[in-house]
C-alpha cells in the first residue's frame, strides 16, 4: 500500500516555533537569531550591540554554545540576563530548546532577545525557533565563496554582517564578489560592513536594528 | 549533522502514520529536497539506518528526489539550471541573476507500507 504524505519533515519544529512566536508577540518581545561559522564574531557583535542598545531597550541573550559557558560569561559581564542552552552536542538550536530557554526568562521585562546560535553555516538555517529575523555574520578570513557554498542561510537572513573588515588588507577576500553573490541569493538582504575590533560600521547596524525593533513595537501596540 | 534531527522528525512522522493507518512495516520512503537545501543524502541514509532500528521503518529503502537548482537570468530572460551557484549566468556570463530554485526543504512525499 502507498500512502501519499507531502509534508515538511521539520513541520513539528515549525509548529513549536510558531507557538514561541505567538507567546513573544503577546509579550512584545523582538527576537534576533544570530548565526555564523565558528569564530566569525557572534559574541563580539553581541557585546557591541548590547552595549549600544542597553539604554534604550531591555535586553536578554540566549547562548547556544556547545562547549562551555565562556560566551555566556562575556555577555553576563555586560549586566544583561543570559540563558545558556545545552544543545547536547547538536549543531543547531531548535524551537523546543528555545522554548525551554524562553521559560527561564521574564518576558514581561524584556524588549529584545538575542540568540547566539551554534557556530555552523548549514544546520541553523533550517531550524526556525520563533525569531523575528535571522541575521548572519560572514567574516573576511572565511572567503567570498561562502554564499555559493551555503546558499540557504543567505537566503533566510534579513541582514548580513560582513565582519572583520579591518583584516581586508591582509586576507584574500573579494568584498564586491561576496556582496554580489549574497544579493543574488537574497535581493532583500541588508548588508553591513563592520569591524567589531575597530567599531567601524557598527553605528549603521545599530541604527537599522533599532528601526526594526521600533517598527515591531509600534505594530505590537 | 542535522541529519540526525531530520531523521528523528521523519521517524516520528512515520510512527504517527503507523498508528493511524495500522501498518506493520515500511518498505520504501520517498523524500524530496532541493539540491542546495544543505541535506546530505549519504549522511541522511546513514542516520536513518542507525536511528530506525527497532521501529516500523527499520530496513526501509530511502528514495531521495533531488530537486534541481536554477537561477533566473535577467539578461537571457529565462530560468537556467545550475550545479553550483556563483551568481553568474552559465549561458551569457551576465551577473544580473537570482537563485529561484534549489533550496526547497526536506519533504516526506510518500510511504510504501505493508
Ligand atoms: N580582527 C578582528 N577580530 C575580530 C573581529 N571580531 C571578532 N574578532 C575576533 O575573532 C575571534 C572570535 O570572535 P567571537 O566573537 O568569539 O566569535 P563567535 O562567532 O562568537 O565564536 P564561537 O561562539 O566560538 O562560534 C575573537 O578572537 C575575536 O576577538 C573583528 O572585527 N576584527
Ligand atoms: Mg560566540
Ligand atoms: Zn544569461
Amino acid at each position: 500500500m502507498k500512502i501519499t504524505v507531502v509534508r515538511n519533515v521539520l513541520e513539528a519544529n515549525d509548529r513549536i516555533a510558531q507557538e514561541n512566536r505567538q507567546l513573544l508577540n503577546e509579550k512584545g518581545v523582538y527576537v534576533l537569531n544570530l548565526m555564523s561559522s565558528p569564530g566569525a564574531g557572534k559574541t563580539s557583535l553581541l557585546e557591541k550591540t548590547v552595549s549600544a542598545l542597553a539604554d534604550r531597550f531591555r535586553l536578554a541573550v540566549i547562548e547556544g554554545d556547545i562547549q562551555d559557558t565562556l560566551d555566556a560569561d562575556r555577555i553576563a559581564a555586560l549586566g544583561v540576563p543570559v540563558v545558556q542552552i545545552n544543545t547536547q552536542g547538536a549543531c543547531h538550536l531548535d524551537a523546543n530548546m528555545t522554548k525551554e530557554a524562553l521559560g527561564a526568562l521574564d518576558l514581561e521585562l524584556i524588549d529584545i532577545i538575542f540568540i547566539e546560535n551554534v557556530g555552523n553555516l548549514v544546520c541553523p538555517a533550517e531550524f526556525v525557533v520563533g525569531e523575528n529575523i535571522k541575521v548572519m555574520i560572514l567574516s573576511t578570513p572565511e572567503g567570498a565563496d561562502k554564499p555559493s557554498k551555503y546558499p540557504l542561510m543567505f537566503k533566510e537572513s534579513a541582514a548580513l554582517i560582513i565582519n572583520k573588515v579591518d583584516l581586508l588588507p591582509y586576507v584574500d577576500f573579494d568584498l564586491e564578489m561576496a556582496k554580489k553573490r549574497a544579493l543574488a541569493l537574497n535581493p532583500e538582504l541588508r548588508i553591513f560592513e563592520v569591524s567589531c575590533k575597530t567599531g567601524s560600521g557598527i553605528d549603521d547596524w545599530i541604527r537599522w536594528l533599532t528601526l526594526q525593533v521600533e517598527l515591531f513595537q509600534r505594530d505590537a501596540r | 549533522m542535522h541529519e540526525l534531527s531530520l531523521v528523528e522528525s521523519l521517524l516520528r512522522m512515520i510512527e504517527e502514520y503507523a498508528a493511524r493507518e495500522k501498518f506493520r512495516r515500511v518498505l520504501r520512503i520517498r523524500l524530496s529536497t532541493g539540491k542546495f537545501s544543505g541535506v546530505v543524502p549519504t549522511a541522511l541514509r546513514f542516520a536513518f539506518d542507525l536511528q530506525s532500528q527497532g521501529t516500523v521503518a527499520e530496513g526501509a529503502q530511502i528514495q531521495m528526489e533531488i530537486l534541481p537548482a536554477a537561477l533566473y537570468c535577467f539578461g537571457c530572460g529565462k530560468e537556467i539550471e545550475v550545479e553550483y551557484f556563483d551568481a553568474i549566468c552559465p549561458q551569457c556570463e551576465g551577473s544580473m541573476v537570482i537563485l529561484v530554485r534549489g533550496t526547497e526543504e526536506l519533504k516526506l512525499m510518500e510511504l510504501e507500507v505493508e
